[in-house]
């Protein structure tokens, strides 16, 4: 493993961790000849675990990747008042771009998912946003410029 | 044995299904959704190789290979869908930037999105073997959610297919509108060997010519 830190919230933490856990079940049943738990037939249990399951290779590498990101994760929490008005990780940004409104929240990339708005703090757009305050203008150039106004920063981290 | 058949033949309706992104953009004879397909298998097992980090490569091409069978039933699905215009030229003027949604309605796209797929997937496996249907499933939800890493990764390397190909479009055809695309990437990319890969598009395709702003 490379070292990285994952910046993740404590919903994701706790999701990380039941996957952990109940995956180290999973591998001592294998292990045992038992029968896994039939995890398809269950809508509590978390669907990711199951594409672990069939091979006991993909499933230990599950286990040490979550392994890695749990003795490796810092917690994303509310910076302090004064730090509120500058985005940062768990910042919930309104945007302005090319005229149309959309909302981010600032995430680590474990979590992210733009098509839920949720932007990586490592993807370009994450990148240049992070420091910025309401009001800046913040461009990003590939080809094509783009233009981010920042309308309003808000933290609800939990 | 005729269960299994039955399955081929429906996979195989991929090829002969367009890319409903093309379709709207009303680009010439599109590839098919088993072309796609193709490539981003060959894509993601290079670009996997070239990250050079831990990487199981035959999950990784197992579920490049299931990521979109289930658009057997369930058809082919865009960003625009919801907000798609029947005129033309209104079509045509949305196409040229990314859509943006309000949260809930992020939300409750992604949702009505996963479970038209989940069923299609469903209805197309429901006769294979036990322990492969359980297989295709998993590998899909885990592409589906990017859980592992190569779940995220796959992910990522499906969208830049996407990317690549409408940059080879639009070099044949100036016309198609190539800013969404940008924007997507920007946001979207985080792996710094798929963000190098989009520097190097960038540096291919546009030599010469600039996209339009």
């Amino acid at each position: 493993m490379d070292g990285k830190t994952f910046y993740i919230t404590k919903e994701k933490l706790r999701e990380l961790k039941k996957e952990y856990e109940e995956l180290l079940v999973v591998e001592y049943k294998k292990s045992v000849n038992q029968e896994a738990p039939k995890i398809l037939e269950s809508e509590d249990l978390n669907p990711e675990f199951v594409s672990f399951q069939e091979d006991v290779g993909f499933l230990r590498a599950r286990i040490d990747e979550l392994k890695n990101i749990l003795d490796h994760h810092e917690l994303i929490k509310n910076p302090s008042k004064d730090k509120q008005g500058i985005i940062g990780l768990g910042a919930k940004v309104k945007i302005d771009v090319d005229g149309q409104k959309d909302e981010f929240v600032i995430v680590g990339t474990l979590e992210a998912n733009p098509a839920l708005g949720k932007i990586s703090d490592e993807s370009p757009v994450g990148k240049a946003l992070l420091g910025h305050k309401i009001g800046d203008v913040v461009f990003v150039s590939s080809p094509i410029k783009i233009a981010y106004k920042i309308k309003n920063i808000k933290y609800e981290v939990s | 044995m005729d269960k299994i058949i039955k399955f081929f033949s429906e996979v195989g309706k991929l090829k002969e299904m367009p890319r409903r992104g093309w379709v709207i953009r009303d680009i010439k004879n599109p590839e098919s959704i088993a072309d796609h397909t193709f490539r981003v298998a060959i894509m993601a097992w290079v670009l996997a190789v070239k990250r050079n980090k831990k990487i199981n490569l035959e999950k990784l091409l197992k579920m490049a290979l299931v990521h979109d069978i289930c658009e057997v039933y369930s058809g082919d699905t865009t960003p625009y869908d919801s907000v798609l215009p029947k005129d033309k030229k209104k079509r045509r003027e949305l196409l040229k930037t990314w859509p943006r949604f309000s949260e809930a309605e992020k939300k409750r796209l992604a949702e009505k999105k996963y479970k038209k797929e989940k069923a299609g997937l469903e209805k197309l496996i429901k006769d294979l073997p036990p322990r492969l249907k359980q297989e295709i499933m998993g590998l899909w939800l885990d592409y589906e959610r990017g859980a592992s890493v190569e779940g995220k990764f796959f992910k990522h390397a499906d969208r830049i297919e996407s990317f690549l190909q409408a940059s080879e479009y639009w070099r044949s055809n100036k016309k198609l509108p190539l800013k969404p695309y940008w924007i997507q990437a920007e946001e979207l990319h985080d792996d710094p060997t798929l963000l190098e890969f989009i520097r190097e598009i960038d540096k291919e395709f546009h030599k010469t010519k600039k996209p339009k702003e």
